[in-house]
């Protein structure tokens, strides 16, 4: 990053399901905390369209145009290829030329992948990107990692998804030695699938902090700091955990019908009290994630993300650079290449 | 080392997979590999020979063979030039 200047986070316009609209407009709430500059990425006459709508005078936001636009559906690696002038490839050449140090991109989160792989590279020991997340204050200090990059992994990819977490959790959860733990479907050693089963005698010989197994009932009570798991049950898992709160909400008017002033405490409760629906939306790390592993800071947005997302993406990705995490990431891969453990 | 034996090792490095299972006649769907394994290599590959590989062209491999050929020809125009 350079010195002299703010963070710049470049944020791709045009992905998503709300955009260009709310994209925009989560940049603007970002940029009115003035301490990040932003380059909006897409189609101009769209986003002053968008810009035009709110007070973005004095911002420190400006625009980077992209004609075109990926969109969901469309083959990733040949969409990226074909598309060179997309609001994706934009936004992640900005990155890879140093005019910004980050990038975050609502749209088809398999193209921003293949974007980021072709573009930025991957840093050595880290064959394939993986998406890390946690839980906010409901569970601090816990983070799980693939949360849905990579649907079939391999037993060398959960080491690397342990590397790459220890990083996170100590970084930027403030876990100064972050124990890592593999969910399986039971703590004995040898539960689990092939791929589990593996990624433990891997894990166990890797020289990170392995504490073993650890099943669904543990994930949010902290045995473990970092939680190691395949993208495929990790995408379930975080969409999941992510329904809990309105479901739950839903649940107890439903019961509570009959009950009016037992109903009326439970609304002031979990409305200012424990605000349930939101448990899974709180923080830098609402509505999207880092791409761990490829040589920048990319962060991964829902497609279904709202301005408020966006903004608290844009604060993520500044703290991310703040904190240096490809820095720190690429001295720990290579150390453990070096040792033959990846 | 010739063309085919670089890709081979840059193609077998990625998918994680024998280089004797790296047949002319292989798939990259025979090796197991996804999009994001082909991009890798699509990449790895122009960064080893200094070409660039359109994506119509790419399209067109319906093997590793023709991924040799292509790569094979465009290394040859280059040293002509």
């Amino acid at each position: 990053m350079a010195q002299d200047r703010k963070v710049r986070v470049a944020v791709d316009a045009m992905g998503g399901d709300y955009a260009p609209e709310e994209i925009v407009k989560g940049a603007v709430l970002a940029g009115q905390k003035g301490d990040v500059e932003i380059v909006l990425v897409g189609q101009v006459d769209a986003m002053e369209e968008e810009l035009a709508k709110h007070d973005s005078s004095g911002l420190p936001i400006r625009l980077a145009e992209a004609t075109e636009v990926i969109r969901e559906g469309e083959p990733p690696a040949s969409a990226v290829r074909r598309k060179p002038n997309s609001s994706i490839v934009v936004a992640t050449k900005l990155v890879k030329s140093g005019e910004a140090d980050a990038m975050i991109s609502a749209g088809p989160s398999g193209a921003v992948a293949v974007s980021a792989v072709q573009h930025l590279g991957m840093i050595e020991g880290m064959e394939r990107p993986a998406i890390g997340g946690g839980f906010g204050s409901f569970a601090p200090g816990i983070l799980l990692m693939d949360l849905g990059a990579n649907v079939d992994c391999k037993p060398y990819q959960l080491v690397a998804f342990a590397i790459a977490g220890s990083v996170y959790a100590r970084k930027l959860l403030g876990v100064p030695n972050p124990t890592v733990g593999l969910l399986s479907t039971g703590a004995e050693e040898g539960k689990g699938n092939e791929l589990v089963r593996e990624g433990y005698h891997l894990l166990e010989d890797s020289g990170v902090n392995f504490i073993g197994n650890i099943e669904g009932s543990d994930i949010l009570t902290g045995k473990a700091n970092v939680i190691v798991l395949d993208g495929f049950v990790g995408n379930v898992l975080l969409k999941f955990y992510e329904s809990i709160g309105d479901y739950a909400l839903g649940w107890m008017r439903h019961k509570l019908k009959r009950y009016p002033l037992l109903g009326w405490m439970a609304k002031l409760v979990f409305d200012k009290a424990l605000p349930i629906t939101k448990l899974s939306y709180e923080g830098e790390e609402e509505g999207s994630g880092i791409l761990w592993g490829v040589n920048g800071i990319v962060r991964v947005a829902h497609g279904a993300c709202r301005a408020s997302h966006i903004a608290h993406g844009i604060a993520g990705a500044k703290k991310a650079v703040e904190a240096d995490i490809i820095g720190a990431l690429k001295p720990e891969l290579e150390r453990f290449k070096k040792e033959g453990k990846l | 080392m010739s063309v085919e034996e670089q890709i081979r090792d840059i193609v077998s490095r990625i998918a994680h997979v024998d280089k004797s299972i790296v047949t002319r006649e292989s798939t990259f769907k025979d090796m197991k590999a996804d999009s994001l394994d082909v991009v890798q290599a699509l990449v790895a590959v122009e960064e080893a020979f200094d070409i660039e590989i359109p994506d119509e062209e790419a399209q067109k491999f319906q093997n590793f063979g023709d991924f040799v050929s292509y790569v094979e020809s465009r290394a040859a125009k280059k040293d002509e030039a």
